[in-house]
């Protein structure tokens, strides 16, 4: 369970993002999570609730998108979104592929109350 | 004060912050000539064994430290002080190691000139996938009692790991457990990955492991000094 390691991690930056921006307050935080991040997304959202109320004093939302797994193929150079976690061509068939979305924990976007 | 919202648009890895201070450690430590590399297996699959039976191979000749995570005690430390310098990184409960932890017990190390750094990480094929802790070398341990079928039901461990040992050979006669096909699934996660078969108690295939280390050091650890190292 190295979710709450990786949820402070993110809040931090996302308090950073508020001071940067002379935010008075957040409201919403996007993260995006990839069958291969190695991330579960409820312990995600479990340790958000816990620990964003400590950080934050408005009501904060964590909204979590799962995203499906995109490879390049070091074969053929084909690209495609697949299932799960398959790491196969699915045009050639070939095994050497490199992925290029969903094995990562992203931050997306904040949204935020900003002075005009 | 009339405020409005805003989104701003980030699209970053959580861990960028994270990997980036690992990448400029590993450049370091190949600037230095120290191999680092980091261990990650079930619990008991046999790291603190493997250690032992290299720093026995190598006798010296070969120059080692070990950085040992471990959830609270002194155990494994204990049983290598005897052979090679060993700092003892107290997780204190968390089931994986991270870079400022290891740090930490690289401060706390007599030297920093060592040919070979390994970082023994806590027993477990989930979280340690996704911590750089500055390595060159990832190396999953699997044990022939664990099965067979443990490299496509942990994709993100083997996937992230450039090597493969599999542990405790001694063992193939009394369990249900094909080589062939773990080194099968694996490489179907990770083509690139190395593997060897080691019996930690005999020494048998110690010889072929530590010449894959010695030969990566030689051949292939300038390339992370001089370019940007990510993994
Ligand atoms: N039969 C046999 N047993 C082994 C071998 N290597 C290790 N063991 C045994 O397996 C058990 C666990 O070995 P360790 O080296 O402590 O494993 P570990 O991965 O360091 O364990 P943790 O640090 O607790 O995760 C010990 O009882 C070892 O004696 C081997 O090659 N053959
Ligand atoms: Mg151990
Ligand atoms: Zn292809």
């Amino acid at each position: 369970m190295h979710e709450k390691s990786l949820v402070q991690s993110l809040l931090t930056q996302v308090e950073q993002l508020r001071v940067q921006n002379d935010a008075t307050s957040v409201h919403r935080v996007t993260v995006e999570i990839g069958p291969l991040s190695g991330v579960e997304p409820d312990l995600v959202q479990s340790a958000f609730n816990e620990l964003a109320p400590e950080q934050f004093d408005a009501p904060l939302v964590l909204d979590i998108r799962l995203i499906r797994m995109q490879i390049r193929c070091r074969s053929c150079r084909h690209v495609a979104a697949v299932e799960g976690i398959t790491l196969k061509c699915p045009e050639c068939g070939s095994s050497k592929v490199q992925i290029i979305r969903g094995d990562e924990f992203r931050l997306i976007d904040v949204s935020m109350q900003v002075p005009v | 004060m009339n405020t409005a919202t805003k989104v701003i648009t980030v699209d970053r890895d959580v861990l960028s912050d994270r990997k980036q201070r690992a990448a400029e450690l590993r450049r370091t430590f190949a600037q230095r000539g120290t191999l680092v590399v980091n261990l990650v297996s079930s619990p008991g699959a046999g790291k603190t064994s493997l250690l032992e039976a290299t720093a026995k191979h190598w006798n010296g000749a070969r120059s080692m430290a070990v950085l040992v995570g471990d959830l609270a005690t002194e155990r494994d430390a204990e049983r290598l002080r005897p052979f090679v310098p060993v700092q003892q990184l107290t997780t204190g409960g968390a089931c994986h190691l991270e870079l400022s932890l290891v740090e930490k017990g690289l401060a706390l190390l007599p030297d920093d000139d060592f040919e070979f750094l390994f970082i023994e990480n806590i027993g477990n094929l989930v979280c340690p996938a996704s911590h750089d802790l500055a390595e060159h070398l990832r190396v999953a341990v699997l044990s022939t009692t664990e099965g067979d079928d443990k490299p496509g039901k942990y994709p993100k461990m083997f996937r992230t790991s450039d090597a493969l040992v599999i542990s405790k050979t001694d063992l193939l006669p009394h369990v249900p457990f094909s080589v062939a096909a773990a080194v099968k699934d694996a490489r179907l996660i990770q083509p690139c990955l190395q593997a060897f078969e080691v019996c930690a108690l005999t020494g048998d295939g110690v010889d072929a492991w530590c010449g894959y280390l010695e030969a990566f050091r030689s051949e292939r650890l300038q390339t992370f000094a001089e370019t940007e190292a990510t993994q």
